[in-house]
């Protein structure tokens, strides 16, 4: 599958999530994207150092900015399992707008077009790091790094762009 | 890989419990573990840079069993319930009664990646008891038979929740739950009793 670009329109899926009550949802992406300005972001793994402490708090910290630019939602998207990422979430306790959804057997990341074999490392097929804009649907951005790197795929992109 | 299991659980005469574990079969008590599992390695529970530091090196098992004595614990998932609140706690709270035993390493072993499985040992203050190894392609687990699909719970191929007595790499006791979510055979209390 080629990756994702722009003037596509985002697949719908299921990601797993931990909402506010604790309790376990499966979540479909049309459900959350649909008739909304959404940012999609995604990351090779949980608990990994660029991850935890480049791309997610760089969402986290500028998630108030989105919003004022009219995002409604700020998805982050990583192939793991829900209570990896209810663990993860939780060394946030700053983070009041990134929901951290998991795609625990890589079948969304795959629907993007946009998995990466980190098995030398221990990780197995996990997605590359991303970040995506989203208006009802239709990508307007798409940032996908090549490799681990963290370049264009931050939070200050996606803010230039709206 | 239809090996009849004897299960010595505690007390109990183990005839329902054996007939599952046929229809299964799960690597006995008796086999070789690292025959059992030829070429495979597993991953040590590290941080990112440790793994680069190591070229992301992999432990053979017989690294692991061969002259030890070592018990081993598989369970589903890090960051999991019975995982995190009763399993590890069990043989974290038992390592000085397990060590007069003459047991040279505790491990643990699940199907998640080494950085995740560092993460979580490090937030249950486990590390100094207890060695943490990351089955993360279930090739550990495919080969003992001892793997589950929990993919409804969007985990995946996991592990079943078990305990082992290992000695020189022979199995000398093997405790399987009947379901990852028990928490009946495979602690720490019950292996005490089959060193």
């Amino acid at each position: 599958m080629a990756p994702i670009g722009v003037g596509d329109t985002l697949p719908d899926g299921q990601l797993g999530w931990f909402d506010a009550d604790d309790k376990l949802q499966q979540v479909s992406v049309h459900g959350l994207a649909a008739i909304k300005k959404v940012v999609l972001f995604g990351v090779p793994g949980a608990f990994t150092p660029t991850c935890s402490n480049q791309h997610v708090p760089g969402f986290i910290n500028q998630a108030e900015q989105l919003k004022a630019k009219g995002v409604d939602e700020i998805l982050l998207v990583s192939v793991n399992d829900p209570f990896v990422m209810k663990a993860w979430a939780k060394t946030y306790p700053e983070n009041n707008h990134v929901k951290f959804l998991a795609d625990g057997l890589g079948t969304y990341t795959k629907a993007l077009g946009l998995e990466l074999d980190l098995s030398e490392k221990g990780l197995g097929i996990r997605s590359r790091r991303f970040a995506l804009l989203a208006d009802n649907l239709k990508v307007s951005v798409a940032n996908i790094e090549e490799g681990g790197q963290f370049t264009i795929s931050g939070a200050e992109e996606i803010l230039k762009a709206l | 890989m239809a090996s009849a299991l004897v299960r010595r659980a505690r007390g109990s005469a183990a005839a329902a419990p054996a007939l599952w574990a046929a229809a299964r079969g799960i690597a006995s008590v008796g086999s070789d573990i690292v025959s059992a599992a030829p070429g495979v390695s597993l991953q040590k529970a590290r941080s990112w840079d440790e793994g680069v530091a190591t070229k992301f090196s992999t432990t053979p098992l017989k690294d692991i069993f061969h002259g030890k004595k070592v018990v081993i614990f598989g369970l589903p998932g890090a960051y999991t319930g019975v995982c995190s609140q009763a399993h590890v706690p069990s043989y974290k709270n038992n390592i000085d009664k397990l060590k007069e035993k003459g047991i040279d390493s505790v491990i643990c072993v699940s199907i998640n990646d080494p950085y995740v499985l560092n993460g979580w040992a490090e937030k249950l203050q486990a590390k100094d008891a207890i060695e943490f190894y990351g089955d993360f392609d279930g090739s550990f687990h495919k080969n003992l038979d001892l793997e589950i699909d929990l993919s409804a719970a969007l985990l995946g191929h996991r592990s079943h929740r078990w305990s082992a007595f290992v000695d020189n790499g022979k199995i000398k006791a093997l405790n399987v739950e009947k379901a990852p979510s028990e928490f009946k055979v495979s602690g720490a209390e019950v292996i005490l009793d089959q060193i």
